[in-house]
């Protein structure tokens, strides 16, 4: 017996890979870009608005942008989280912003709002990505 | 010039929570209502278990 399918239950057609590639450049280049893109307006002004402000906060508490150093594992992860915000990264690199303090008694929130920030980029690139494929 | 930061840990914290309930919050719901309650609930959350952690961490000075 042939089941009933209705256009409700069919999952959204994947957008094309070069789409999609599209879609997760541009979240993580501008948070909140891949939903803006994708017509989810609200999430995207949420997005565009909170992780550049965490970032921004994260600089002013005198936190550091960590290097991409091989030879301590944990500043190497704490380095991706960092550039996972994309633009206000790109920006704070060129504008020599991020040494950080490490006698400010801001110095560890500091980091841990960076690093924060571009995790939590790494989520939205992640449910752009999924809206994307049609799975939302 | 920016303003100088204040040395509050407590503030540093609500201002974290405030922020990371948010954006779970938009990741996890869809609808608008539903975001207002579930990061309203995360920040509760984010800051009850701040107190309880910090008053259960007193006795232990590092």
């Amino acid at each position: 017996m042939a089941t009933k399918s209705t256009t409700a239950e069919r999952p959204r057609a994947a957008a094309e890979p070069w789409r999609l590639a599209l879609v997760c450049a541009l979240a993580w280049l501008v948070p909140g870009a891949g939903h803006l893109l994708q017509g989810r307006r609200d999430k995207g002004v949420v997005f565009l608005v909170t992780l550049p402000l965490m970032f921004a906060f994260g600089l002013w508490l005198q936190g550091r942008i960590f290097p991409l150093e091989w030879s301590d594992p944990l500043v190497f992860l704490g380095a991706i989280a960092d550039r996972g915000i994309g633009l206000p990264y790109v920006i704070a690199h060129l504008a020599d912003a991020g040494a950080g303090t490490v006698t400010a008694a801001s110095y560890e929130y500091g980091n841990t709002f960076l690093m924060t920030s571009g995790l939590l980029n790494f989520l939205a690139i992640l449910d752009a990505f999924d809206i994307a494929q049609g799975r939302k | 010039m920016l303003p100088t930061v204040p040395a509050s840990h407590f503030l540093f914290m609500v201002v974290y929570a405030l922020l990371v309930s948010i954006v779970f919050a938009t990741l996890l719901k869809d609808q608008r209502r539903e975001q207002v309650r579930t990061a309203a609930m995360m920040f509760g959350a984010f800051l009850a278990a701040a107190v309880v952690f910090g008053w259960l961490m007193y006795p232990f000075p590092l």
